[in-house]
């Protein structure tokens, strides 16, 4: 079970891919998601020597640490550990959960990809803190898989109690498919990275999740009323509420939020929110 | 005006007036040398040619507001922090109407009862990016909404080692003020009488004293119901008067804005130019001398001192 405060709270998965952006820099790349509202990132470089690997997991971690989202490893707890990364994604054919947990102790994030419920319980059973469901449509980034469908995604939304995040070939034009079968968190690779404008993708990701509504809302208190809000982060909350416009001042559970700051700020349950602005006074 | 700034004035029984820059003592030639070019008041780093801070609230509708503020000539002004209005998503924000002007700007802490609350106002007020002027405004009372002098004492101690530029409102009490001069406050505004009130200086004797005794400008704020208030407050060697009600309500707030203008600047340039003491009775205008009627003995009369005021 991982000790990262509110990391389950995540909706945009992003995973790695360098081939996808040749002539880009991974961390420009990568930022650019940030920027565009991924909360979840996750280094996979199948390819690199470990080394390799080494260097771009800690850049990455740098990097999500500024926008305070949790940074995943694909396959290599030790790497993590290394880079102090929050967790480890593991496939099928790695290392059983109970190793992995074994090496990275309790306070770490293990995932796992599954492709039937049966995949789906054994991992919770053994004590993943997600599962990856897919590939939802057939994919370039694993192209020898059969798609499980959305009538997978469905099985598993029901089937465990830890997230559930959807992936494989999910783009914003399917997105709202992904979203109707029950997934309520979805990870997309190359429609994201190796698009030409990672952040827009992104956005337009998180607007069709939010638009689905399949998200529990969170009770935070706003201006000292309870208000219940589906928004995850605080440029989003203040963008729902209309209110994007105005000259205001944020201030969360008392420290000023500086504006730069809004997009890398996680609303969690229970914040106490102060949106304020000057009015005429003596 | 500094301490260091006394000693050319020294033959002067004048109090001392904070935060002069004028290159010349006004009192030593003719009332051209007190024109209102020279005499700057320096406040936090700023040079002010204006010697009036306008509120912003209560006016009738914005634009009255800006006409206002523009007849006041005022290069401070004062708004307030509040929670945004949730319902409408129009920007209802008083600094839209006001952002084309050069202006310095004075958030309040008004709202705070506690030195907590008023530093936590003054972060949030800070941060929008503003500028670092605050006007700690601590009230104890609903009714009377006089500060709290020692929650005002602890904000402004607070706020000045956090970096601001603190102008502490306070009762006008000498010994406060000063104390508020030593925690920090980079000017003292004591109220003339309690805020919105009109009642005007209530107490001109202590303002007096304040003056005498400060070493930064002394601001009065708060209580001014009229032009000839504000006047009095800057004969009284006040660097400065603060006001808001009595232009925002009054039937003409664009032409009462103007009449403070000139009155404040009248009353600085009186005190400038030094009133002449009060006596219990008359002296003549001309000399008895010459005289048609010929009257060749003095009357007698007592002694005609001055009367302190």
């Amino acid at each position: 079970m991982s000790e990262i405060k509110n990391w389950r709270n995540f909706r945009l998965y992003v995973i790695t891919a360098a081939d996808c952006h040749p002539g880009r820099e991974l961390i420009q790349v990568m930022e650019q998601t940030l920027i565009g509202g991924a909360d979840m990132l996750q280094l996979r470089n199948k390819t690199g020597s470990k080394r390799e690997v080494l260097e771009q997991a800690k850049a990455l971690r740098e990097l999500t640490s500024k926008y305070g989202v949790p940074f995943i490893v694909n396959d290599h707890p030790d790497i993590a550990l290394e880079a102090e990364a929050d967790g480890v994604h593991l496939g099928q054919e790695d290392m059983p959960i109970a190793e992995a947990r074994q090496r990275l102790g309790s306070g770490k994030i293990i995932g796992i990809s599954t492709q039937c419920v049966e995949q789906a319980l054994a991992a919770q059973a053994a004590g993943a803190d997600y599962i990856g469901a897919g590939p939802v449509f057939p994919t370039r980034t694993k192209p020898d898989r059969a798609a499980v469908t959305t009538e997978y995604i469905r099985q598993a939304a029901e089937a465990v109690s830890i997230p559930v995040v959807a992936i494989g070939g999910i783009t914003p034009d399917n997105a709202e498919t992904v979203l109707a079968a029950g997934a309520k968190r979805l990870c997309a690779v190359s429609a994201i990275v190796g698009s030409e404008d990672p952040a827009a993708v992104c956005l337009a990701l998180r607007k069709t999740i939010a638009a689905a509504g399949g998200w529990q809302k969170r009770l935070i208190t706003l201006n000292g009323l309870a208000h219940p809000t589906s928004a995850s982060r605080l440029d989003e909350l203040i963008h729902l509420l209309g209110q994007g416009e105005k000259r205001l001042v944020a201030e969360l559970d008392g420290t000023v939020v500086p504006r730069s700051q809004w997009a890398r700020t996680l609303l969690s349950e229970g914040a106490k929110l102060e949106l304020v602005h000057f009015v005429g006074g003596g | 005006m500094a301490k260091h700034e006394s000693e050319r004035l020294s033959k002067q029984s004048e109090p001392q007036l904070p935060g002069e820059t004028r290159n010349s003592s006004p009192f030593s030639s003719g009332p051209a040398q007190a024109s209102a070019g020279q005499d700057c008041l320096l406040l936090g780093g700023q040079r002010l040619h204006s010697r009036f801070l306008m509120g912003t609230g209560r006016f009738p509708s914005p634009w009255v507001l800006q006409e206002a503020l523009k007849a006041s000539g005022a290069e401070v002004i004062t708004f307030a922090v509040r929670r945004v209005n949730m319902d409408s998503v129009e920007d209802d924000s008083v600094l839209q109407h006001v952002t084309e002007r050069q202006l310095t700007y004075l958030p309040n802490t008004s709202g705070a009862k506690t030195a907590d609350e008023a530093v936590r106002i003054a972060r949030l007020a800070r941060a929008a990016g503003l500028g670092n002027w605050i006007k700690v405004e601590i009230s104890g009372n609903p009714r009377t909404l006089l500060p709290d002098p020692f929650e005002t004492m602890k904000a402004t101690e607070r706020l000045a080692k956090d970096g601001f530029v603190v102008l502490s409102y306070t009762s006008d009490d000498p010994i406060l003020c000063k104390r508020l001069e030593e925690a920090g406050a980079a000017a003292v505004m004591p109220g003339g009488s309690p805020i919105g009130t009109g009642l005007g200086l209530l107490n001109p004797y202590n303002l007096g004293l304040i003056v005498e005794e400060a070493n930064v400008p002394v601001i009065v704020d708060a209580g001014i119901g009229s032009p000839k208030d504000a006047a009095e407050a800057m004969e009284l060697g006040a660097a400065a008067v603060l006001a808001n009600t009595p232009i925002a309500k009054a039937t003409d707030p664009v032409a009462m804005a103007r009449a403070f203008r000139l009155a404040i600047e009248a009353g600085r340039l009186a005190k400038l130019a030094g009133r002449i003491p009060k006596k219990r009775y008359a002296s003549a205008s001309s000399s008895e001398s010459g005289s048609l009627f010929g009257a060749s003995i003095p009357p007698k009369i007592p002694p005609a001192e001055g009367i302190a005021w």
